[in-house]
């Protein structure tokens, strides 16, 4: 097992995805207890399952903007009221990494591939979006498990 | 009035093969022990909430000039870095690193080794530098350079099989140490050879 990503044709060197999971696992309980709407999932099977690795980058790349850009920037309040800075800023700098590395292929012959991953990562947008803000944060938040382990299929 | 604390001057950071080291110029005052704190911020904290700083995990309170915040440096980022003394109640202002550091900047030695034999095992044992490290070794047969092998070792500090060896003919090692957490490595360390005794078969 290496540091290195393959979203299809972005490689990402660097990061221990191990050190990612450490870091969630210590805010899990406190962030997913916060989350009353069990019976809502934001990234549903629809937004990852059968995403081809052309797809991957693409969606990784907008899934994670919008995890720094919207989630870890409106609920940093909540995280920093606690002692879990920590960890928080590991996984938020470990994501400045990776996407400062991802480079979405911009070719025509690629449109469709990104229109389709552009369709499920606007799917997660719109169920976060149906939510009342502080609820949509919480979710987002304690889902970070389900995009670690979808992106360990990549690892 | 009260003198203010001075802040501590000259921060620089040493880093070699993933052990960061913060050290500033003590701040020194007669027949006063001036303690310090140490905070940090990532690429993500100065970009989206500058105005959040870290404490060191284990320089929040510390005595002598100098910190290791390796544990605080936690992804292939810039991260900015400040100090400043405190005195009792009193505390200086800070002191914040001049360029933000990157961890793909630490400085990798040449990996320490052992190279043994075990009966007509080649064993290697390389240092052990932590859970960061792994290392490709290069082994040979020295009549037969043209023909080296190659193998990834995870961990260091543990004795590691290499191959078997043919009596009255000597085999060389040498290693690098690889990082994939900054995807650098080392250079290769100078050779070593072993020779098990004994009457060497004719090469075939």
């Amino acid at each position: 097992q290496g540091h290195e990503f393959r979203f299809g044709p972005c490689r990402v060197e660097g990061v221990a995805l191990p050190s990612l999971w450490e870091a969630f696992r210590s805010l899990k309980d406190t962030v997913q207890a916060q989350d009353n709407i069990t019976s809502i999932r934001l990234l549903r099977r629809e937004v990852l399952q059968n995403v081809s690795d052309t797809e991957s980058c693409h969606l990784i790349h907008d899934l994670l903007k919008f995890y720094l850009n919207t989630v870890f920037k409106n609920y940093h309040h909540k995280i920093a009221e606690s002692n879990m800075l920590p960890s928080f800023s590991t996984l938020a700098n470990n994501f400045v990494f990776i996407v400062s590395k991802l480079q979405p292929s911009q070719k025509n012959e690629m449109l469709s591939v990104s229109d389709r991953a552009r369709r499920r990562f606007l799917m997660f947008k719109r169920a976060f979006k149906q939510l009342e803000i502080e609820a949509a944060l919480t979710k987002a938040f304690g889902e970070v498990d389900i995009l670690l382990t979808w992106m360990g299929r990549f690892y | 009035e009260v003198a203010a604390l001075p802040a501590p001057q000259n921060l620089s950071v040493h880093s070699t093969n993933m052990k960061h080291l913060l050290m500033w110029s003590p701040v020194v005052l007669a027949e006063e022990t001036v303690y310090y704190s140490v905070e940090y911020q990532g690429e993500y904290e100065s970009l989206y909430t500058s105005h959040i700083w870290i404490p060191s995990k284990w320089c929040s309170l510390t005595e002598g000039p100098e910190c290791d915040v390796s544990d605080d440096i936690t992804a292939t980022v810039p991260y900015n870095l400040r100090v400043r003394a405190i005195l009792g109640s009193q505390t200086s202002a800070w002191s914040i690193l001049e360029e933000p550091f990157n961890r793909n900047s630490t400085i990798l030695t040449l990996p320490g080794m052992k190279v043994s034999k075990d009966g007509f095992h080649l064993v290697i044992e390389l240092e052990d530098l932590g859970p960061q490290f792994e290392f490709l070794v290069v082994y040979w047969r020295k009549e037969l350079v043209t023909k080296e092998h190659d193998k990834v070792v995870r961990r260091g500090g543990i004795p590691v099989p290499l191959e078997t060896m043919e009596p009255g003919a000597p085999y060389c090692v040498k290693a690098q140490a690889l990082v994939k957490a900054i995807g650098r490595n080392s250079a290769f360390s100078q050779e070593e050879c072993v020779e098990v005794q004994g009457e060497a078969l004719p090469l075939m």
